[in-house]
């Protein structure tokens, strides 16, 4: 056992007799790893608790909440996953008010897997393990630095893979709609493959992550034919802090841009005509 | 030399009443520009202005109200907030994003309104035909 998953099984046991249950992801005998609710009653759980591979834990304490609006729970989160919690908090998904959020610092490998500048938590209530710094993300600096030819060339070979499972809109912790823009027929069409150029879907799928996306790289975790979609998401993610100044997941209580007026100074960086 | 087909979304309240005003005063304008009048600026949607691309369009205007002066008081700052991130998207995407254009007219602006357009239609002139780029 790590030193890591010692420290975690400790922060359990301590916040477990303050709350009605634990958030956390197990490892189930057929191997697979699932996100499981830990509860006092069955302590014998814990003895699956895994760290590694991370799972949607943000999904996980929405549908509770939605079952159990009472519930005092706790969950334990990566900080990517704490990003998605406090966004979707902003968006009245989650109610962070009877939540414990148990930190648990990504390893060297798992941030340099997930190609995360920022493998740690800020706002949860206790720690584990060591904080490391955020590492570079090669693939979208490298794809920053392409001509548009080049670009628009990368794309068309990715989507061209796309078989449009809606796997990356559903396992999105920032996806909630009840409606869904990408199930219209008027934006995008079913049954029509390979992806009609410009990529509708995704591109809509990038504009909706516009100050949302909180860089936990499930989508293409999640994706069958690995397309690097985050690219997209992490690169307008750099012009909404150079635009709006907002970072999504840093400041509980600040609203995401697009659902504020313009503020001052906020127009002269946008680069529209004066 | 092609005709460039261009898709000019106009907020009802200032921009169609600008290009009003242009057609009043006799100001000659490029007839590439197609117009749909729209209730405010703040109603393009990205989808619209993907949508149009994917039909052809080689270029897309969005003409609003002046900051400030909006009939609905701050419809045009969703555009203003909006519509720089969809340019940029477009160039992450490699699509010029030259090919979208904001600018704010006014009802009074008939001389602006003639002149955006002229330079926009040289713009998308100088730029191949999209069905060309997407192909």
């Amino acid at each position: 056992m790590t030193v890591r998953l010692t420290a975690l099984h400790e922060a359990i046991d301590k916040v477990m007799p303050e709350v009605d249950g634990v958030i956390g992801v197990k490892s189930n005998p057929n191997g697979i790893v699932a996100p499981h609710l830990f509860l006092s009653s069955h302590p014998d759980d814990l003895a699956a608790l895994a760290i590694w591979p991370k799972e949607p834990v943000p999904d996980t304490l929405k549908l509770i909440q939605r079952a159990h609006p009472e519930a005092k729970l706790a969950v334990v989160c990566r900080g990517c996953e704490e990003r998605g919690l406090v966004e979707m908090a902003k968006h009245s998904q989650v109610d962070l008010s009877k939540v414990t959020l148990i930190g648990l610092a990504c390893s060297q490998e798992e941030a340099e897997f997930c190609r995360c500048a920022k493998p740690y938590t800020v706002h949860a209530q206790m720690t584990v393990g060591e904080r490391i710094e955020g590492v570079p993300d090669p693939l979208t600096d490298a794809f920053a630095a392409k001509s548009r030819e080049e670009k628009l060339a990368f794309w068309k070979d990715q989507f061209e893979h796309c078989i449009k499972c809606y796997g990356c809109r559903s396992i999105c912790p920032q996806c909630f709609c009840n409606v869904c823009t990408l199930e219209d027929e008027k934006w995008v069409e079913t049954g029509r493959l390979p992806m009609p150029n410009p990529p509708m879907y995704h591109m809509i799928r990038a504009m909706h992550m516009t100050a949302k996306c909180v860089a936990c790289r499930e989508c293409e975790e999640t994706c069958p034919a690995d397309i690097p979609m985050a690219i997209h998401f992490r690169l307008i993610a750099r012009d909404v802090k150079e635009m709006f100044n907002y970072e999504t997941g840093a400041v509980i209580d600040q609203k995401p841009p697009q659902l504020l007026v313009l503020e001052e100074g906020e127009y002269e960086r946008t680069g529209l005509p004066h | 030399m092609y005709e460039p087909k261009i898709i000019g979304f106009l907020c009802n309240w200032c921009s169609y009443r600008g290009a009003d005003t242009a057609g009043m005063a006799r100001l000659k304008y490029p007839p590439n520009v197609k117009i749909v009048r729209v209730p405010c600026s703040g109603r393009i949607s990205p989808e619209l202005v993907l949508r149009s691309f994917r039909e052809g369009a080689d270029g897309v205007m969005v003409l609003g109200c002046h900051i400030g002066d909006c009939h609905y008081s701050t419809g045009n700052h969703r555009t203003a907030k909006r519509m720089p991130i969809l340019k940029k998207l477009l160039e992450y995407t490699g699509i010029e994003p030259e090919r979208l254009y904001i600018n704010w007219v006014s009802a009074a602006e008939g001389e602006k309104f003639a002149n955006v357009i002229h330079e926009f239609t040289e713009t998308i002139r100088a730029l191949p035909p999209i069905t060309e780029v997407m192909k």
